[in-house]
């Protein structure tokens, strides 16, 4: 275990030479609120609510939505794994005493905690500079199960990222995949627009897969709303972990022999 | 004049020639911007749809304008990634390396030479795609077509696709004169990503000044819808024009001035 907190503490520190990267991280979250700010404002100029939102509570959605997105930062996961299988050097990780999957769960884990604050700050700021006042939910289970459920959502983006970049054992390249996969999860994940705005059915169907949880019922519970989806919200995306880990167990025994390193 | 023109068109030839050969080493990349893009603005129609089935206009515009801004802004991404986009977007990197030298060498305009060497004929669907989505908004919203209307359009598309060219450029030109441009690379994204979603009927105020003025990604695709539906009065046609002239200036100074600053990396 503690090989692990010293990976994690490594990748925290790594994110202080990139301090640049921080505060143009923060900056740039307000094109997503002011994109909320200014098309939901001219929408509701003619009515004061849409579907359970207000425009306040609508605004408030999407500075926490953005809060959250913004600490999943497992894309990059993909690619180095992609980058390095391509080129052999993901033996890189195969020849250090620790699991790959768990390498980067640490990394991930180190690099969140580290972005955790600034991305805070840059919530409140938003939150005054657009002066909203802030929705926190009133009752600590949401509180708690809002928490615990963005844990496993960004436990189980990290698996997907991890499994499809273990696919470039068997697909020689899936560059062209992964952008198109992060055009979609914008979707389906609410970044875009409030997933309890599109048809029943279809938010239904979303119910069943696990980017529901990832961000949005999180915002969604964090703001105070969707209570009654937190428990089997919980179970969904602790099913999703579950299944997911079962996948990358079958695809690393069945591909890893199809890898050529170099450099060993 | 004309032996320039002329000398221009073999070398934009053999440049394509050049490119097509090259991608078809990788066949799966070759539709690559294609899959990408287009489920891009497919998911931004989804998304309109769903705001749409809540609300019947947003400000003035209903949801076939909406449509048609959205195939609007679509085809000029399509018209960037088909001609330009791939051979602009490596500037920074030939800078830093040293590889400008190269085209500084060459008895071509080294700008022209960056702009069409990369050219993606996988792209070309994605135009497609564009003009059915445009076609669709217009069915959608009901807009009455005039040749006058069409034409209109049509220039306006033209002339947009020159300022979101030199946009690009002009970002990129200033890797002549710092060492690190990763920030405005992050602001022309994060700008483009908040324009092709939002028309530019709905900033205002000092958001009006940025995306009208400062950094027109806002008026891109808005101007052109606004004289497809008749909504474009002469003083936006003057401002627009205006823009692109004085963008078009801008751009060639900095990139003038910018080979001057730059220091080679091979001698």
């Amino acid at each position: 275990m503690s090989k692990y907190l010293e990976i994690s503490k490594i990748y925290m520190k790594t994110q202080l030479v990139w301090r640049a990267d921080v505060i143009f991280n923060m900056i740039f979250t307000i094109t997503k609120i002011l994109f909320a700010y200014l098309l939901w404002g001219m929408v509701f100029q003619n009515t004061e609510r849409i579907g359970q939102f207000t425009f306040h509570g609508m605004l408030s959605y999407y500075i926490m939505h953005s809060f959250l997105s913004q600490l999943e930062m497992s894309e990059g996961i993909s690619g180095e794994i992609h980058d390095r299988i391509r080129n052999g050097t993901f033996s890189k990780y195969m020849v250090i005493p620790v699991g790959i999957e768990k390498y980067f769960i640490a990394m991930e884990l180190g690099i969140v905690l580290f972005y955790i604050v600034f991305d805070f700050i840059a919530a409140v700021i938003w939150f005054f500079v657009f002066q909203i006042p802030i929705p926190f939910a009133a009752e600590g289970f949401m509180i708690i199960c809002g928490a615990v459920m963005t844990v496993l959502g960004m436990l189980f983006m990290v698996q997907l990222n991890y499994f499809l970049g273990l696919l470039t054992l068997k697909y020689q390249g899936i560059g062209t995949f992964l952008m198109i996969k992060n055009n979609l999860a914008a979707l389906v994940m609410g970044s875009i627009i409030p997933l309890s705005l599109f048809p029943e059915v279809i938010v239904k169907m979303m119910q069943l897969l696990p980017f529901y949880y990832v961000t949005y019922l999180p915002a969604m519970l964090l703001i105070g709303m969707c209570k009654e989806e937190a428990i089997t919200g919980l179970i969904v995306i602790t099913c999703w972990c579950l299944i997911m880990q079962l996948i990358i167990s079958m695809v690393w025994k069945k591909y890893i022999r199809k890898y050529d390193g170099v450099g060993i | 004049m004309k032996k320039n023109i002329k000398k221009n068109l073999c070398v934009l030839r053999e440049l394509l020639y050049l490119r097509i050969h090259g991608l078809m080493v990788f066949r799966f990349d070759f539709f690559a911007p294609f899959f990408v893009d287009g489920s891009l603005f497919l998911i931004q129609l989804l998304a309109f749809r769903v705001v749409y089935s809540n609300v019947d206009t947003i400000g003035d515009w209903g949801r076939g304008e909406m449509i048609l801004y959205i195939g609007t802004f679509s085809l000029l991404n399509a018209i960037s990634m088909t001609i330009y986009f791939f051979g602009v977007n490596s500037i920074p990197y030939k800078v830093r390396s040293g590889e400008l030298d190269l085209y500084l060498s060459k008895p071509v305009s080294p700008l022209f030479r960056l702009t069409f060497e990369n050219i993606s004929p996988g792209s070309v669907p994605l135009i497609m795609m564009s003009i059915c989505i445009i076609v669709y908004g217009i069915h959608m919203g009901n807009i009455k077509i005039t040749l006058a209307g069409v034409i209109g359009y049509l220039f306006w598309i033209m002339i947009m696709a020159v300022l979101y060219y030199e946009m690009e450029v002009m970002i990129r030109s200033v890797s002549l004169y710092v060492v690190s441009m990763a920030r405005l690379e992050q602001m022309e994204e994060a700008c483009l990503n908040l324009c092709m979603k939002l028309p530019g009927i709905a900033f205002y105020g000092i958001y009006k000044i940025i995306f009208y003025l400062i950094l027109p990604y806002g008026i891109m695709a808005t101007l052109p819808v606004q004289r497809m539906t008749g909504e474009m009065n002469w003083q936006t046609a003057v401002y627009g024009t205006g823009i692109v002239f004085l963008f078009s200036v801008i751009t060639a100074v900095l990139w003038k001035q910018g080979l001057k600053h730059y220091n080679s990396a091979s001698s």
